[in-house]
């Protein structure tokens, strides 16, 4: 082994700043490479093909209800008939149902996904002592926090907010007034809540929270369980059990509602209802906390975890 | 001035690690010799600034340990005693990985990547996955990563653990030629006698979290007037038995004519020449047999228990 051409190294160094997007890289390339990720990543496909190809669906159901009204007419009245239809289609119709049913559905593919892949993207940093390689260098540990997180919420917006932006635009090019008329589902009286750029708002507000959520969560339980199998027992009591003890107490004991603010799947989907304008009464399940609470105990699991994350990532971690 | 430290202890609960460490050291290569569970990866880590101590204070190359944080990584390349890899990437990829951590342009990171992976011999392995690398290679991968932004400081946690003879050579080569040709300061933090002995100038002994002894290994290694290397052609027993009737001990013999002698107080060297014309036999080296590393670091031990 010989060291004959040792050149030193001439150049600027950027900011700590700039560790933040290569952590992320890494780890989403660590993920890429699973053969388990593009299995997943298939199922969310599959159900985004259902809400694609659904609107054109629709659409040619009213267009073969125009032609062929008067036939029907036996059958009973066309414009009923339509609206049953509709009804029944509803949430392929581009509105804030279309919406809540995608992320609601995406979002359990991404929540199986993530306790799958959580020890790749971050427990193995803590299982092959990987972290004291990134503490080592010139960031802070907030840098590698933030690097992991963002991998995680890329991965839920490649699942979520973007097919949706794509649903989104695909009803706008088909109808431009849907774009710019806010009004547009109840003056048209084809279903509820707002178009326009209110909902293009509201899906990347339900997008950001469930992406902010669960990265943050997936990063602290990951460092904290290491090994999938844990993990997904973690995940289940988060996501499963908690949501069954919750319906226990509420819809089956009668607890006060909000004993089901510890249904943390709830709360998501009651602040993602609330992002794409939900009426309180048009909100499923019925007896449901305010948003506000939903979104306190977001925030407060959330910095649970922070807290948790930066003892985790101190030093003493990686002495032994 | 390399490393200043003052009063720096560490304790984990009831458990202290490091206790009351003063250190004053310029630059060089310097060796942390201590055996297992001494707290020499609490004090790398503690230089690192990456484990803040629970008192005292500290600098090194006049960052503050407490406040400096990024800046004093920055000047610093740390090689972990554990493997610290990022399974699934290949070798060329972790290391300009290890580049763009330190602020390096994504290019530029890659490029240095490969040059420094050429310099350590691993350029026909850069491409390979980590899990493929030997574990001589992943030791040399470690050092890659720790040199790639070229720090003028490299702290490095056994370097040689798990390593062949020969590839323990190489590297132990490679750390002097880091040293010595491009004036790298070295932390070399090991329990190994031989790499210290190798590689360092000065040494530091550390045992059950305090500093036994401090300083150049030549002037802590005592010079003994009472002992002697002594090589002897032909057969050597008749001068052996009366060397030990003179009253000199033989301490070991290595079985090829070499031996380590201890003569009485009022012996001189013409002596042996003596003997030995009385024996027939030819003296072919005499000298004086100071104290090596391995001595110096049992008697220090020896000493503490004492106390």
């Amino acid at each position: 082994m010989q060291l004959l051409h040792y050149r030193s190294w001439q150049g600027t160094f950027h900011s700590s700043w700039w560790a933040v997007w290569p952590i992320a890289r890494v780890a989403l390339g660590t993920l890429l490479r699973r053969k388990l990720f593009w299995t997943l990543y298939s199922f969310g496909l599959l159900l985004f093909l259902m809400f694609f190809f659904g609107a054109f669906l629709l659409a040619w159901a009213e267009s073969q209800m125009a032609v062929s009204g008067p036939q029907l007419g036996k059958m009973g009245d066309p414009g009923r008939m339509m609206r049953g239809i509709r009804s029944a289609l509803r949430i392929l119709n581009g509105s804030q149902d279309t919406f809540q049913y995608f992320f609601a559905y995406q979002g359990g593919i991404v929540v199986v996904m993530l306790a799958l892949a959580g020890s790749i993207l971050i427990g193995n940093d803590f299982t092959f002592k990987s972290l004291v390689f990134y503490l080592a260098k010139p960031i802070g540990r907030w840098h590698y926090i933030l690097g992991k997180c963002l991998a995680v919420a890329i991965v839920v917006q490649l699942m979520t907010t973007l097919p949706a932006l794509v649903l989104y635009g695909q009803r706008a090019f088909d109808d431009w007034e849907y774009f710019w008329h806010v009004n547009y589902f109840i003056d048209n009286d084809t279903g509820k809540g707002p178009a326009g750029i209110v909902l293009l708002f509201g899906i990347l507000g339900y997008g950001t929270m469930l992406s902010v959520f669960l990265s943050i969560l997936l990063v602290a339980t990951a460092s904290w369980m290491r090994r999938t199998m844990p993990l997904i027992m973690v995940w289940m009591s988060l996501f499963f059990f908690l949501r069954l003890l919750a319906n226990i107490l509420v819809d089956g004991l009668r607890y006060n509602v909000r004993w089901r603010l510890l249904d943390l799947w709830n709360d998501l989907t009651l602040l993602g209802q609330g992002c794409l304008g939900y009426a309180s009464d048009d909100i499923s399940p019925k007896l449901h906390p305010e948003f506000w609470e939903a979104g306190l105990v977001l925030i407060g699991v959330s910095v649970v975890c922070l807290i948790y994350l930066n003892f985790r990532t101190r030093g003493v971690e990686i002495v032994r | 001035m390399f490393i200043d430290l003052q009063n720096i202890s560490r304790s984990f609960g009831n458990n202290p690690a490091l206790i009351d460490v003063n250190l004053r050291l310029e630059m060089g290569r310097i060796g942390l010799l201590g055996p297992n569970g001494a707290g020499k990866s609490t004090l790398l880590k503690i230089l690192l600034g990456a484990l803040p101590p629970s008192s005292g204070n500290g600098r090194l190359l006049d960052h503050d340990l407490a406040s400096a944080g990024v800046a004093l990584r920055r000047s610093i390349g740390y090689m972990p005693e554990a493997d610290a890899l990022v399974p699934g990437m290949q070798g060329a990829e972790y290391v300009a990985f290890a580049g763009e951590l330190c602020g390096m342009a994504r290019k530029q990171a890659l490029r240095r990547a490969h040059e420094v992976l050429t310099y350590l011999g691993l350029e026909e392995a850069r491409y390979r996955k980590l899990e493929e690398y030997s574990t001589g290679m992943k030791q040399r991968l470690k050092l890659a990563q720790a040199l790639v932004h070229d720090p003028p400081v490299l702290l490095l946690d056994e370097p040689t653990s798990g390593m062949d003879p020969a590839g323990r050579e190489g590297m132990l080569d490679l750390l002097v030629r880091l040293g010595k040709d491009h004036g790298k300061a070295i932390l070399l933090s090991t329990h190994l006698l031989g790499d210290i002995d190798k590689v360092c100038d000065a040494v530091v002994i550390l045992h059950q979290g305090r500093i036994l002894c401090q300083g150049p290994v030549q002037e802590l290694c005592r010079r003994r007037q009472d002992r002697y290397r002594l090589q002897i052609q032909d057969d050597p027993t008749g001068l052996l038995e009366d060397l030990r009737l003179e009253g000199v001990q033989i301490l070991h013999d290595n079985g090829r004519g070499e031996y380590r002698v201890q003569v009485p107080a009022s012996w001189t060297t013409q002596a042996f020449f003596k003997l030995a014309q009385v024996h027939d036999v030819v003296v072919r080296g005499l000298q004086a047999d100071d104290e090596d590393l391995e001595e110096l670091f049992h008697r220090v031990i020896q000493e503490t228990k004492h106390i």
